[in-house]
């Protein structure tokens, strides 16, 4: 379960250039609950994200993992319960290291990195028998330098690896966004796959409606760093892309157009 | 070039491989320039030279040496990772204050060893002619150090420290604490230097405080030198290949000063080294434009 009492981020305080990015967010996401997260551009969602993985502090409020306090608590400390990918193929990986190796240093996520050898036969079997759930080959390229790999596959290989270790919390920060739709279907069918097996509680940033609406169990449309609204259950499944626009431009209150293409063409 | 000076160059190049696997560990693999390496060269020689002068058993006065030199790379991972200082004034600050500390330590610029035991004075007994004992020695325990380290990046705790280098966002996101990666790495690498300088000193006879000027550019030097024959992967290939590159770059120096005709003294070292760490940069730039400008005229045919 993650917690959110009354988060703020508040980036260059006190200076000309001070951002608000978050203005108080309370939040709560049951254990194996699967939330997509939209917005326009600047509307907080990848800073929720961020404050929720310990990459960025927060300036006031609490987060919470279950019971346990976690607001203090640093970045490196808190990947025993959460795990990450990123929306950049490039960002998850180590270009120079070999898939193996990239795979190994993931599954030593939350361990104490000790001086025994990352890598062994056994570990390599393992690998092999996640990587061949993607059917690219990828299971005969273990040695291969990850650099080598297109963004698509690297991106694959990237939401394996955050499956390596046992987790309770996925972050998935626009994944797909880089891919061709092909392999984003591809990679959203993984997500969909490990969040079952995994029974994992979910975030996933998205800036196609169709997206949010299709995958996980609520959606949540973040505004202006706050949360615009909430939607669940029986509501959630009768709304579709159009009913989600009007519903934007109601909760702003203005009824203006919205104008961000990438909300209404994203597919 | 005689036997005798040929052995002399390879037990300094064996040596300064250690310094090569030092400056990879942080150019490459940390992604973090360190020229710390100048001043801890000489602290492992002064700390080696003053202990044993002062009747310390040689071994234990190795091992302070090297200790003394993880001690300066720490601070120059603190100055940078605390206090956000750019990570080659950071360790310009440490060498230039290096420089008045192994002063300190020798209490006056040169200490001579000849008359006092070193690590080699056991080895000395076994009858071999002493500047083979030398050569052997150094070329054992330069192997021995090379085969750790090649072990140790393949190690949870090495390949934490290769990706935090090479990705740091990615590290932190699979829970590698950054900072204590740096600061390990720093204290690796510039103990390894110390070592280097501690061997120097006891093989050579003496410490002196100037003698770690230019130790970067030289460990530099042995590392793009090996980098351009061996183009691999596997670690131990890598780490290999700086010692050997540390080798080769020592005899090529002393070819270019052993040979008359091309006219060059002692005094003209820094510029030869200059050039060769130029040409070992240079060379492989302009083979990769060539490379491009191939597959471009290529690709326009097609």
């Amino acid at each position: 379960m993650i917690r959110c009492e009354n988060i703020k981020v508040t980036f260059n305080a006190g200076l000309a250039t001070e951002k608000r990015a978050l203005r108080g967010v309370d939040l709560e996401i049951p254990q194996a609950e699967f939330v997509t997260v939209i917005g326009s551009n600047g509307a907080g969602k990848s800073t929720l994200l961020n404050t929720i993985a310990g990459d960025i502090r927060a300036s006031s409020g609490g987060l919470f993992f279950d019971e346990a306090n976690v607001t203090a608590v640093s970045a490196a400390g808190r990947t025993r319960d959460v795990a990450r990918v990123f929306q950049d193929p490039l960002a998850g990986t180590c270009g120079n290291m070999t898939v193996e190796e990239n795979m190994a240093l993931a599954y030593g996520r939350g361990k104490r990195g000790g001086l025994a050898p990352a890598l062994n036969d056994d570990l390599r079997d393992l690998f092999r028998e996640q990587l061949k759930r993607l059917n690219l080959g990828l299971e005969n390229r273990l040695g291969a330098e990850m650099g080598l790999l297109s963004g698509g596959q690297r991106q694959s290989v990237s939401l394996l690896m955050s499956a390596l270790q046992p987790s309770k919390i996925l972050l998935l920060d626009e994944h797909t966004a880089a891919l061709d739709p092909k392999t984003a279907a591809l990679v959203m069918d993984i997500t969909d796959q490990i969040v079952e097996e995994k029974k994992l509680t979910v975030m996933m940033v998205t800036h196609s409606m169709r997206q949010a609406l299709d995958h996980g169990t609520r959606t949540i449309m973040m505004h202006e760093g706050k949360v615009m609204f909430d939607l669940a259950g029986e509501e959630r499944s009768q709304y579709d892309v159009k009913d989600l626009l009007n519903l934007f431009a109601k909760a702003r209150g203005d009824g203006e157009e919205l104008d961000d293409d990438k909300l209404l063409l994203g597919a | 070039m005689s036997l005798f000076s040929f052995l002399g160059t390879l037990e300094i190049g064996f040596i300064f491989g250690l310094v090569a696997i030092g400056v990879y560990l942080t150019f490459r693999v940390l992604d973090f320039p360190d020229l710390t390496v100048d001043g801890s060269f000489t602290m492992g020689a002064a700390i080696a030279a003053a202990l044993i002068i002062s009747g310390v058993n040689p071994y234990i006065a190795t091992v302070c040496a090297t200790f003394g030199g993880a001690a300066a790379g720490m601070v120059t991972a603190w100055l940078n990772l605390r206090f956000n200082i750019l990570h080659l004034l950071a360790s310009i600050l440490t060498m230039t204050a290096l420089y008045t500390i192994n002063l300190r330590i020798m209490g006056k610029p040169n200490l001579a060893l000849i008359m006092e035991d070193t690590v080699l004075t056991p080895f000395e007994a076994l009858g071999i002619p002493n500047m083979y004992v030398k050569l052997i020695f150094v070329a054992v325990v330069v192997v021995l150090v090379g085969l750790a380290i090649s072990y140790f990046m393949k190690t949870q705790y090495g390949m934490a420290m290769r990706a935090t280098g090479a990705n740091p966002r990615m590290a932190q996101a699979n829970g590698i604490v950054i900072k204590e990666k740096i600061y390990a790495g720093l204290a690796l690498s510039n103990g390894l230097v110390a070592l280097a300088g501690a061997l120097f000193a006891q093989t050579n006879g003496f410490a002196d405080s100037t003698m770690g000027i230019g130790t970067i550019v030289v460990g530099l030097a042995a590392v793009i030198v090996g980098e351009s024959l061996f183009g691999s992967r596997s670690m131990l290939v890598i780490i290999f290949s700086c010692i050997i590159g540390s080798l080769l770059y020592r005899l090529a120096v002393s070819v270019a000063l052993n040979a008359d005709f091309l006219g060059f003294t002692a005094s003209d070292l820094n510029l030869i080294t200059a050039v060769l760490v130029g040409l070992a940069l240079i060379v492989p730039h302009l083979r990769r434009e060539q490379k491009a400008r191939k597959a471009a005229a290529v690709g326009g045919e097609a």
